[in-house]
């Protein structure tokens, strides 16, 4: 007690400064301790857990696929068997980490079979009530809960969630709404696209890859039409309609995409150009000859991607003009149409000496 | 003495591949598991399977590889069917080039993929 | 001068340490914070992402790895391998033999089924000339292969090669003895197809150190703990720089450095500003500040974007020699970077890259080992007199090595709460123990190299790239 009394007087006799330190460097000592038993807690934990969730993985993927094998009744009723499965899993999911982990074990098939057993699948999925608890966060009030219930919901195929699902169409989180688009183009294919309509937030080039993906799996591929797509205020529905232009061979909206050329947008005619070559659109090369000057470069070199997919003889007077573009692109493009569409022509840009650049150009040109 | 034809399948989801190997174990078949590319030539150099089912995107050792060592360096005419994801199509014309004999984009149907085994080797 | 003048001066001097100590810290808390709440909100955001879909997408964007290489005959041929397995459409992996003296390129012809090809390259950043040609596999498995033979012009020059080379929209420049996981490029591109409202420059991923983790033919089977201080010291110091450092930088759009080992650009922006510098060993920072700096320049919005999750294993220096000398290399590259840009130097023009982010680099990481240095010589000086107050120097040590060490267990327990990467038993206790002798054992070379670093930088001009002798990650099975 002595040592405690003579430590409070020296203490109490120093500037302030020199005691907040003290104070702090205890602090400091004490928080070390703690945190290192909370690592040791932590650890001890997630080692735990993780032999935890190989057990029941390989519980729940044994169960899962007798199920999809023992024989059904004679009208499609459920075996005994079965009706085991159901009522094991049943118990199981009342516990949220078992829960996450069945719907784990089912995830790991639907993405890769598809036919009766995905169904069948998705029909257990229904039975053993884990729709109810997907169906529940929707209504949380924390985004990512919400987006993980959209999700979980598309995974399963569960038609009767939309209206559910759609009023979260505009909610503020990019996550959020990104996660319904996937659920309505999943599960209700061109029909599903109808929020393009009305979108008013962007939609990203990684969100559209995604639908265009989902697009492509759906059975039914009848494409509604895009017209009102491709006029939308909204930049994005229009790059996006563009996309799908492509991909679904839309060659009869030629006279659409030729007005789109002067969109405000250098990102819209940027992603316009490669599909009016694709689609083989030839009115519009004269839209585009006449005021290539105004272009931006990369639109340009765009231009001259097209030229070599759709370069005709009447063009040529307009590659002569960009041979020798300052652009090595450009100037690359322009050789190769016109090796298309007049080889002699061609062949005469031979003759001078090897070594200039442009020679060089001609020569590879020429041999590959 | 053992009749039952031997199917090697390299395929890294697990779910995946009990699912398959009770369904082929139940049409007759006998199952070799490979988890990735470098195992299942393994198999295949020790067990000699009647046919093989390879993803084609797999650790390591891809599925394309497998194809490419079958054929070229072990000189097999084993049937090859191959998995793939939708859209990888430039990897299935490889595939092929390579020498597979039919393949199966995924997700596809286990009974379609028992059919194509059936008339592959019977 | 008198002794009040002394005094005067030493008081101030006194004052500006505490003032530097205290920014230290608040520096630190501030960003650890920051840092936190953003790699949280990173996995929340990720944690359904389907990357399934991107990756056979034939829409997705194309990517080109560059990967120079010298001199990397040992395992140049399984680098390759790993790199060509990753799980992505649309890429190519580009090795630039930089003029090695060994039989890399004969190696890779073999094994590859190479045959030299015709290229006409578009010559949009000066570089040392071709030397063998360019090469591509005639056996359809490695198609995404092409191998270019230059003369040797070091790492920058090998690296603005490949970016002239690559018809790619975006490039991933990675060091090729780097083992990168199958889904790291579309990790890495998810930024640059995300943001609508900016245009992201360049991603940055995490390395982490592979020592002692098991690698078998290019796949990561088992991630353990080395035995030496020195490479567990360096594991620390990377949780603690990647997960409470370079988070909170990315989300105030203040990165100015993304590491060498790995990194995805823009393939135009990193053109339109030059490609890489041959001129500094400090190449990978030295870019993105270029690149920043255009933008600011054109007044475009962007970002330099960061991707918390492991991505790339990499082998750390394993003997103090190479470590020091790899220590030393980064300071230089640090001043050199820091010196060449120095107009942007708390000029308002460049917003916050000029006005928080020079400023913090500058004074933080540049400066912070010389004003510790002299930090410490005033201490020993105040020894020698006698005049030192040895309660005083005892409570501000205690406070100061507690603050490491409680800031080095907040990165261990966020590391854990989010990758868990080290799971063996006991790895935990080694990381605690790492953390109590770190200041001791480690941090002294850390300053040593960073102050050789400063003296190579004024005196040794001509000094480049230093050793690293290649272990390999292969061999370690």
């Amino acid at each position: 007690m002595d040592r405690v009394q003579q430590f409070i007087n020296y203490y109490n006799g120093e500037p302030l400064i020199i005691q907040l330190v003290w104070i702090v460097a205890c602090m400091l000592f004490f928080t070390t301790l703690i945190f290192i038993i909370y690592l040791k807690i932590l650890r001890v934990k997630l080692r735990r857990n993780e032999k935890l969730i190989t057990k029941f993985s390989k519980e729940y993927e044994l169960l899962l696929v007798t199920y999809l094998y023992t024989e059904s009744g004679e009208d499609g009723e459920i075996s005994s068997e079965q009706k085991e499965v159901i009522d094991k899993l049943k118990e199981s999911i009342t516990n949220k980490f078992k829960r996450e982990i069945v719907v784990l074990s089912f995830l790991k098939l639907t993405n890769e079979i598809t036919g009766e057993m995905a169904e069948s699948i998705y029909n257990l999925y229904a039975n053993t009530k884990l729709k109810k608890y997907a169906l529940a966060k929707l209504k949380s009030r924390k985004w990512d809960v919400i987006a993980g219930g959209i999700r979980e919901l598309t995974l399963f195929h569960v038609k009767e969630a939309h209206d559910k699902v759609i009023k979260h169409v505009n909610h503020s989180k990019r996550e959020v709404r990104k996660e319904v688009q996937l659920y309505l183009v999943n599960l209700f294919n061109f029909k599903g696209l109808n929020f393009l309509d009305d979108l008013k937030t962007p939609l990203s080039e990684w969100d559209q890859i995604q639908l265009l993906e989902e697009l492509q799996k759906s059975e039914d591929q009848q494409i509604p039409d895009i017209t009102a797509w491709l006029k939308s205020p909204n930049d994005y529905v229009v790059v996006f309609a563009l996309k799908l232009a492509k991909i679904y061979n839309q060659f009869g909206m030629k006279e659409v995409l030729i007005d789109l050329l002067n969109h405000t947008s250098e990102k819209v005619r940027l992603e316009l150009l490669p599909v009016l070559s694709y689609l083989h659109v030839l009115e519009s090369k004269e839209v585009l000859k006449k005021d290539f000057n105004s272009r931006t470069k990369d639109e340009q070199i765009a231009i001259f991607k097209l030229l070599e997919n759709l370069g005709e003889t009447e063009d040529e007077p307009f590659i002569l003009r960009h041979i020798h573009n300052s652009n090595f692109e450009i100037k690359f493009s322009a050789l190769k149409i016109l090796k298309d569409i007049n080889i002699e022509k061609f062949r005469s840009f031979n003759l001078v000496p090897p070594e200039s650049e442009f020679v060089k150009m001609v020569l590879f040109i020429e041999n590959n | 003495m053992n009749n039952k034809l031997k199917i090697v399948l390299a395929e890294d989801n697990t779910t995946l591949s009990l699912l398959l190997k009770f369904r082929l174990e139940k049409e007759g078949y006998e199952l070799i598991m490979a988890e990735d590319g470098k195992e299942a030539i393994e198999y295949i150099e020790q067990q000699m399977p009647d046919i093989i089912i390879t993803d084609i995107m797999m650790p390591f050792v891809s599925g394309l590889e497998v194809i490419s060592h079958v054929r070229n360096k072990l000189n097999l005419n084993t049937p090859i069917i191959v998995f793939s994801s939708a859209g990888q199509e430039e990897m299935v014309l490889k595939a092929f080039n390579l020498g597979a004999n039919d393949f199966m984009g995924k997700p596809f149907s286990p009974n379609e993929l028992v059919i194509r085994i059936k008339r592959l080797i019977g | 001068m008198d002794t009040s003048t002394v005094n005067t001066i030493l008081l101030i001097f006194h004052y500006l340490f505490f003032i530097y100590t205290v920014a230290v810290i608040l520096s630190y808390i501030i960003l650890g914070t920051i840092s936190l709440i953003e790699t949280n909100q990173y996995l929340k955001k990720n944690k359904f992402v389907n990357y399934k879909e991107i990756l056979s997408s034939n829409i997705s964007p194309s990517i080109s790895i560059i990967a120079p290489a010298y001199n990397e005959s040992l395992n140049i041929v399984e680098n390759v391998r790993s790199l060509l397995s990753s799980h992505y459409v649309n890429y190519d992996v580009i090795i630039v033999n930089d003029g090695s003296k060994d039989d890399s390129l004969e190696k890779l012809i073999e094994v590859y089924n190479l045959v030299k090809v015709d290229y006409l390259v578009n010559e949009q950043i000066p570089t040392k000339p071709l030397r063998e040609g360019i090469f591509k596999s005639t056996n359809p498995a490695f198609e995404k292969l092409i191998v270019i033979d230059k003369e040797n012009g070091g790492k920058s020059d090998a690296l603005n090669m490949g970016l002239n080379i690559s018809k790619s929209q975006y490039t991933a420049c990675i060091d090729v003895d780097c083992l990168l996981l199958e889904d790291a490029l579309q990790k890495m591109i998810k930024p640059f197809l995300e943001l609508t409202e900016v245009k992201v420059i360049a991603t940055g991923g995490v390395i982490r150190i592979a020592n002692a983790c098991t690698i078998k033919d290019g796949k990561l089977l088992d991630v353990d703990m080395p035995k030496s201080m020195l490479e567990r010291a360096q594991i620390l110091e990377y949780i603690r720089s990647f997960l409470l450092g370079r988070m909170a930088w990315s989300k105030l759009n203040g990165l100015l450095v993304i590491s060498g080992a790995f990194g995805m650009f823009d393939k135009k922006i990193a053109i339109e500003v030059g490609g890489y510098d041959t001129n500094t060993v400090g190449e990978d920072m030295e870019i993105i500040v270029r690149m920043r700096r255009h933008m600011e320049e054109e007044k475009r919005k962007y970002r330099v974007a960061y991707i918390p999750d492991p991505l790339c294993w990499t082998e750390a220096p394993d003997s103090h020699k190479i470590f020091i000398s790899q220590r030393n290399r980064w300071t230089r590259g640090t001043i050199e970077t820091l010196r060449k840009h120095r107009k942007i130097g708390l000029n308002p023009k460049y917003r916050s890259l000029g006005l928080v982010s020079f400023p913090f680099w500058f004074i933080f990481e540049r400066m912070a080992p010389i004003i510790e240095v002299v930090g410490l010589i005033y201490f020993c000086v105040l020894m020698f007199l006698n005049a030192l107050r040895w309660d005083y120097a005892f409570v501000f040590f205690i406070a100061a090595y507690f603050f490491t060490v409680v800031f080095s267990l907040v990165a261990i327990l966020s590391e854990e709460h989010t990758y868990h990467q080290y799971k063996k038993k006991g790895t935990g206790i080694k990381l605690v123990i790492t953390t109590f002798l770190e200041p001791f054992i480690f941090h002294p070379f850390v300053l040593y190299a960073a102050i050789r670093g400063n003296f190579d930088y004024i005196f040794n001009k001509n000094k480049k790239w230093g050793v690293m002798k290649r272990k390999g990650l292969v061999n370690k099975s």
